[in-house]
């Protein structure tokens, strides 16, 4: 469904009207990845901006995250994956899907 | 055997490419930029046995298309004929992510080298290589460095050298997609190679195919391959139906990473698991939740100190260097000898150039802590730590620290955000920066607000000004990212790389490369707008004056000059060393310092009425002088353009000397500063002259006073920042609209207040 919703870079502007796709319940994103914790990317939502640019660099079905540090203030969230600290922004982040979790 | 060869550099950010250019060219750089875009481009020249190598250093990028525009420029430079070898710098500490381009380089099928950097990090990490097994995979060969160390560059030219002369017998990489892919890529290159397109004979229909299979926009746009577009949808979409692989954009990279890890299974064994490195506990800290902000502000204190505190001393040097440098062409070049062209070469030129290149340790010493900065890895921590607070205004956290250079001088700070990847986010970071009050305009706040403010106002209403300039920055960003620079944000990506201990000579180097232009700039723009301002400031002079100055100073000579009898008696009453003795005779007037001397006694009648004339003397010559200069400016083409702009200025309070002063200030703002003074004919000024701010008291009311501030704070800093604006933009647009919309903004400010504070009365009465 299309919605008008706020701009993600947080200026207050409303965006154009946005293709807003709702994924089942209980399904994990990377955003919800809590601090310490790794899980596998089970998939790339195609609504991800630039998805080309988050598969180059490396975030594709398989790699192994794991949530290092959320920024002060807002979006950030630093991950590690292959070796490698990566910092991206959690609207980005929500539309990569992990696997499960193992509840500890 | 050929001789001349050239080799393109090309790597992952912070893969340690640019120590290894840096160590192979050493000083021999040309550094410059892509036609169109903001990428730096580098070249260097050197000798390696009996060939001659050019090496290109190619943007740092993590892919092969076309979502950055360095990739853009990778791109570019590759489809270009004439590279001759690719020298591929790896990380070797994460090998999978750094092959990863290397698959698609060695598409191209131009010979190419491996260079695994940082093999004495992989091996710390217990990560053991299997080169043979590697070197057949990619089909090239591979030597194993460490950073910049001599040691390793002495193989890697060995390797290189062997590389080039035997470039015919190199080999090809054995790189497979799986027979489903393959064959769909096959397809394709079958069809461009029936299209026999001349331009690219040199690079392999495969590497074409491979990219338009995965809709590669670098690719896609290219018109020669419109022909075969059709051929990509149906392969797609026989890919989608029969092998269950859905996304086209995405599914090569899954098949590239599948490839590296399975070579890298092959070849590539972990000895040791991975363990927290000393550099995850130092970020334990600096990118904290709660300590990382008020590190990252101690950080930059501590950046300013050095910038402003330790500099300080060596811009006195150079302060005097010039102003020795001026005496000396005074005293070599007499005064009857074409004395307009000689003061225009020492006051206008050597004054001028000299008044800018003062900075110049400023600028280095800054350049230096950013080069810290950089090369350790923080400045991406300071990215991140900053962001949340940074884009609630429409800019993101790379744009803080050029803001807050910017407080220093805007040049730099423009130069600073370089680091900012996203060219929207960037252009507005630039566009906003001039806002920030620079040094610059702190003499003119120094002179005004204690000639309109009360002592205990003072402190708050420079910081009032500041605060406006940092309101009006924010508000301006916000502005403009949700019109002209709208639409949803380019995606933020950044690598935090592990810190590293940067060495002195890329430190050096860094600081070099961005002086440099700042000397260049010296040399030119300002150069020429000194001899045009010192033009305007005194030509055309004025031969007939109101009144006949040389005859009422010889009048005030003979009235009030010194007599011998006077002098005389100054002499025996014994307070003066001779020296002031026969000065006094000569000048006939008795100099401060005679006078505090001759006060620290009693002083008799007589005394008192040696030194009251003497004073009168002094400051009747001193008056008449001004006035004729005052006379003279008038005449000029500053003080005509002045009278003639001043119906325009006079709705935000300026009369025509302020509006002269503000014309001045227009190629850097201290100019007002002494513009005024020499306007209301106090001689050269600087801001402690207290009679200048007894002028701007008598003749303007606070409310004036501030509007000059607000004005002053809000138009554009100087013509080097309009300069600077046009280098990095890369169009004469963007300084124009700059410099246009800045005028806008200051007059329409200005406006408001002062005619709001005429309406309410607020500090309209004369002091």
């Amino acid at each position: 469904m299309d919605v008008n919703r706020k701009c993600s870079c947080g200026c207050g502007s409303m965006s154009k009207s946005v293709r807003e796709y709702h994924v089942g319940n209980g399904e994990l994103t990377l955003a919800d990845l809590p601090i310490g914790r790794s899980a596998k990317v089970a998939k790339l939502i195609p609504n991800l901006r630039s998805i080309k640019k988050f598969a180059d660099i490396g975030i594709i079905a398989g790699t192994e995250m794991a949530m290092e540090a959320h920024a002060p203030f807002g979006g950030l969230l630093r991950v590690r994956f292959m070796g490698t600290s990566i910092a991206l922004h959690r609207d980005d982040a929500e539309n990569i899907i992990l696997e499960p979790l193992e509840s500890l | 055997m050929k001789k001349y060869f050239t080799v393109a550099l090309a790597g992952n950010p912070n893969c340690g490419k640019t120590s290894i250019f840096n160590a192979l060219t050493g000083s021999r750089q040309h550094v410059g930029n892509y036609p169109g875009v903001t990428v730096e481009s580098k070249s260097g020249k050197f000798m390696l046995n009996d060939m001659e190598i050019k090496l290109i250093d190619l943007p740092g990028v993590y892919s092969l298309s076309s979502s950055s525009p360095e990739e853009d420029v990778v791109f570019q430079e590759l489809m270009k004929k004439g590279i001759d070898l690719i020298l591929n710098v790896v990380d070797s500490t994460i090998p999978q992510r750094s092959l990863y381009l290397t698959t698609q380089l060695a598409e191209l099928h131009i010979p190419m080298m491996l260079v695994f950097n940082m093999s004495d990090d992989a091996e710390h990490k217990g990560l053991k290589f299997n080169i043979p097994k590697l070197e057949h995979y990619f089909g090239c060969p591979i030597v194993q460095t460490i950073g910049n160390k001599s040691g390793g560059v002495q193989k890697l030219l060995a390797t290189l050298a062997k590389t080039l002369e035997t470039l015919d017998s190199h080999g090809v990489p054995m790189l497979t997609y799986g027979a489903d892919i393959d064959d769909a890529i096959n397809a394709i290159a079958d069809k461009i190679d029936a299209l026999n397109i001349e331009k690219y004979q040199h690079i392999p229909a495969r590497f074409f195919a491979i990219k338009l299979l995965e809709h590669d926009t670098s690719a896609m746009r290219l018109d020669e391959f419109k022909p075969v577009h059709d051929e990509v949808e149906k392969q797609i979409q026989h890919l989608k139906a029969k092998h269950a692989i859905n996304q086209a954009t995405t599914f090569m990279a899954d098949r590239r990473y599948a490839m590296l890890s399975g070579a890298c299974r092959d070849s590539i064994s972990f000895t040791r698991e991975r363990r927290q490195e000393i550099s995850d506990k130092i970020d334990m800290v600096m990118t904290n939740k709660y300590f990382g902000l008020p590190l990252f502000f101690l950080i930059i204190y501590l950046t300013f100190w050095f910038t402003f505190v330790l500099a300080d001393p060596l811009m006195g040097y150079i302060e005097s260097g010039f102003g020795m440098l001026s005496d000396f062409v005074k005293s070599m070049w007499p005064e009857s000898n074409m004395p307009y062209l000689r003061s225009l070469l020492t006051d206008g030129v050597i004054g001028g150039v000299g008044g800018v290149l003062v900075f110049l340790p400023n600028i280095l010493f800054l350049f230096f802590a950013i080069a810290i900065l950089e090369d350790s890895g923080y400045m991406a921590r300071a990215a991140f730590v900053m962001d949340g607070i940074m884009r609630r205004f429409g800019l993101q956290g790379r744009s803080f620290v050029p803001l807050i250079l910017g407080f220093g001088c805007t040049v730099p700070a423009i130069m600073a955000t370089r680091c900012i990847e996203s060219e929207r986010d960037r252009t507005t970071t630039i566009m906003v920066l001039p806002l920030m009050s620079c040094g610059a305009r702190l003499p003119i706040y120094a002179l005004i607000i204690p000639a309109f403010f009360a002592d205990n106002y003072q402190a708050f209403m420079m910081w009032l000004i500041y605060l406006i300039g940092v309101i009006v920055a924010l508000i301006a960003a916000r502005i403009m990212k949700s019109t002209i620079f709208s639409g949803e944000g380019e995606v933020y990506l950044m690598e935090l790389p592990p810190y590293r201990m940067p060495t002195i000579k890329s430190l050096l180097l860094h600081m070099w490369d961005r002086g440099k232009m700042y000397v260049h700039k010296a040399g030119t723009i300002i150069l020429a707008t000194s001899i045009i301002l010192y033009i305007c400031n005194t030509w055309p002079e004025k031969e007939v004056f109101s009144k006949d100055y040389d005859a009422a100073i010889a009048q005030a000579e003979s009235d009030l000059a010194l007599t011998d009898s006077q002098i005389y008696l100054l002499e025996t009453a014994g307070v003066l060393e001779q020296d002031s003795i026969a000065e006094i005779k000569k000048s006939r007037t008795l100099s401060e310092e005679d006078v505090a001397k001759l006060e620290e006694n009693e002083l008799s009648d007589i005394q008192k009425r040696i030194i009251a004339s003497a004073q009168e003397y002094g400051d009747t010559v001193t008056k008449l002088e001004n006035e004729r200069q005052a006379e003279m400016m008038e005449y000029t083409i500053s003080g005509r353009v002045g009278q003639a702009l001043a119906p325009i200025f006079k709705p935000i309070g300026f009369d025509w000397k302020l509006t002269t002063a503000s014309i001045g200030a227009l190629a850097a703002k201290e100019v007002f500063v002494s513009q005024l003074g020499i306007l209301y004919a106090e001689g050269e000024t600087n801001e402690e002259s207290v009679p200048l701010r007894q002028h701007l008291r008598e003749n303007y009311t606070p409310l004036q006073g501030f509007c000059i501030m607000l004005f002053c704070l809000l138009s554009i800093p100087c013509l080097a920042t309009l300069a600077i604006i046009k280098r990095e933009l890369n169009s004469w647009k963007m300084p124009l609209i700059e410099a246009g919309g800045l005028f806008i903004l200051a007059y329409i400010t200005t406006l408001i207040v002062y005619q709001i504070g005429s309406l309410l009365q607020i500090g309209t009465k004369m002091l």
